[in-house]
């Protein structure tokens, strides 16, 4: 219930500022300008649907941007590979960019869970790698000419909502499941806000650890699919900062970063908020530099809300 | 055991550095400084500079890169590295106008050849230094109006366009912006916006797509890369808009497919894979005794069209 209640708060923010946008930018609310939203929102809520069950058991992933990277050049390269059938290539490319993302999660839940590392630190470490490998194995240069049909996926419109957005949606669903309604998930709340009293429940720390980092970098996989359907090229420099977007949008949608508070609705809301100040902005006229000060004043205001929150919800 | 593993890597360190002291001593060293060598612009120019360093044969290169068009550091910290390893003249595409000037004054302080190509340093920022730095290089603004004129062509008088900019701070997107204004200028265009996607296919995307519905009626786009250009291509595409008209500059291979279909109606092309072992060539003449570099030497440009690449 009091999730629910955060929820429906960061909700009525995000409604006030669709409101603002109708009433004084124009076009904002034409079904193709909330079609361009949505397009452009997709690859930072799968992005942050990651993050948010990093978050949520108290780490961090600093890696996703590099290793979206990697993971898009991973699948790029399978993806035109000469001699294979559109559905032979396509299927091997996510296999490939998934697998790549997972196990670069995985390293990272892994190093940090049995070492006992901060993830800030591993994951910093793997910002790194990931980057490097990208540039790499491509030699630094763009792949590019995917099959038409691939291509043409990424722009697909059911009734004006694109495709690649209803993906988000419904990882977002599977995500919202397996946290609320699975053992499984309410493990992970119960890491972020107590690691103790789950190890002594009998709980081995280190699985949950390990998949709340691999289940991110599934994410990031099937994020650079969409990326590459999305713009037809594959680059080991694509992504960089795009681990902050996540993160802001996880903590825009009110996950604490501590962790063991907050939810993936949250952070669907949360990845909105800044899709929508994005392309509100810009049709309303505003510079890019404005744009960027103003999600940044969000992001502050957003921490600052949740703290009276949470003093409430603790009375 | 310790020990020898120690003795073992200092081994193998002092087999790598050795041979490259033993080289320096008898060829000059040529230190090229590029922008991101994940934009092909400059993988193409590494290349053309490394066949040019093995057809001489008379100097040594080595070449340094950045991780992305925006990481300044980086080149600050390889002009410094060039300067203590006491090069003989450097060749550097400056990653911003400004931020690398104070770096090339102590390199030319230092007694090192500087020559500077592809984005020329501010004029403003070189004399507050007292430097004096000739630049070799294309006519961005010139190469930018090619591409514009040839939009304007296509459009006729009034076509409504926009602008995607480079790195607001760059001389060369600044440069490319006065060149496309100055083709809107003389083709008689109406501008209706000008945005920064900072050189980024991802961003060009979803500025442009949200700048097409703020003006759903524009003609033409004039991208101050390729890379960009091809952002707003796939834009394009995912609106279904075929009647808009887009240019680029660079000529990278990834948009040759986009030349051939139409979907780019021309781009510019600076021979980048030219421009470094040009400049390098000057340099070495410099360091050979011969006379110092003035004003600006111009390298070519040419527009490409549909037509250059069937």
């Amino acid at each position: 219930m009091k999730l629910l209640l955060r929820d429906a708060g960061i909700g009525i923010a995000l409604l006030l500022l669709i409101l603002f946008f109708a009433l004084t930018a124009d076009h904002f609310l034409s079904p193709n300008n909330i079609s361009n939203i949505l397009t452009q929102i997709t690859i930072n809520l799968i992005l942050a649907i990651g993050m948010t069950f990093v978050i949520l058991i108290g780490g961090i992933d600093l890696s996703v941007g590099s290793m979206l990277a990697f993971c898009a050049v991973v699948g790029g390269s399978v993806l035109t590979i000469p001699d294979l059938s559109v559905f032979q290539a396509v299927s091997l490319a996510t296999v490939a960019a998934v697998g790549t993302g997972a196990l670069c999660g995985f390293l990272n839940g892994w190093i940090s869970a049995f070492w006992g590392l901060p993830s800030f630190i591993v994951t910093l470490g793997m910002l790194n790698i990931a980057r490097g490998a990208a540039l790499q194995v491509t030699d630094a240069r763009t792949i590019y000419s995917f099959p038409p049909s691939f291509n043409a996926f990424g722009s697909q419109m059911i009734y004006g909502v694109p495709v690649v957005f209803l993906i988000a949606l419904a990882l977002v669903g599977i995500a919202w499941f397996v946290l609320s309604r699975t053992v499984f998930g309410r493990l992970l709340y119960g890491i972020g806000n107590n690691e103790e009293a789950v190890r002594l429940a009998g709980h081995s720390l280190m699985i949950y650890k390990i998949a709340a980092f691999t289940i991110a970098g599934v994410l990031v996989g099937i994020a650079a699919i969409v990326y590459m359907a999305r713009l037809n090229i594959a680059s080991p420099i694509i992504g960089i900062g795009f681990e902050l977007n996540a993160i802001a949008a996880v903590i825009i949608g009110g996950t604490s970063l501590s962790g063991g508070r907050g939810s993936v609705i949250g952070t669907l809301l949360g990845a909105c908020i800044i899709g929508v100040l994005a392309n509100g902005l810009i049709l309303f006229g505003l510079s890019d530099f404005m744009r960027q000060l103003i999600t940044g004043v969000v992001i502050i205001l957003a921490v600052i809300v949740d703290k009276y929150r949470e003093r409430i919800t603790a009375a | 055991m310790k020990l020898s593993k120690l003795a073992s890597v200092l081994t193998l360190v002092a087999a790598t550095a050795l041979p490259t002291i033993a080289v320096a001593a008898d060829k000059p060293v040529v230190g090229l400084v590029m922008k991101s060598l994940a934009n092909d612009f400059f993988k193409n120019m590494l290349e053309g500079a490394e066949a040019h360093a093995k057809k001489r044969g008379d100097y040594e290169l080595k070449a340094i890169g950045m991780q992305n068009e925006t990481d300044f550091e980086s080149q600050l910290n390889g002009v410094e590295n060039f300067i203590t390893q006491g090069v003989d003249a450097i060749v550097i595409a400056p990653a911003d106008s400004r931020a690398m000037v104070a770096p090339l004054k102590k390199a030319i302080d230092a007694g090192i050849t500087v020559v500077n190509f592809d984005v020329s340093l501010d004029e403003q920022a070189k004399k507050d230094a007292g430097l004096d730095l000739a630049f070799v290089g294309p006519d961005n603004r010139g190469g930018a109006k090619l591409a514009g004129d040839a939009l304007a062509k296509a459009l006729g008088e009034g076509g409504k366009v926009v602008i995607i900019e480079g790195n607001p701070g760059a001389d060369n997107a600044a440069q490319r912006k006065l060149g496309f204004e100055d083709a809107v200028a003389a083709g008689k265009l109406n501008l209706l916006d000008s945005r920064t996607a900072h050189w980024e296919t991802e961003e060009a995307n979803s500025v442009f797509s949200t700048m097409l519905t703020a003006h759903p009626d524009i003609q033409g786009v004039m991208a101050a890369n390729d890379s960009m250009a091809i952002g707003v291509i796939k834009a394009l595409d995912a609106a279904g808009r075929s009647d808009i008209k887009v240019v680029g500059f660079d000529n990278v291979s990834a948009v040759q497919p986009l030349l051939k279909d139409g979907k780019l109606l021309a781009t510019v092309d600076q021979f980048g894979s030219q421009m470094a072992s040009d400049a390098i060539d000057k340099a070495l003449a410099v360091v050979g005794g011969g006379p110092k570099l003035e004003g600006w030497v111009k390298t070519d440009i040419k527009l490409v069209t549909t037509d250059d690449v069937k």
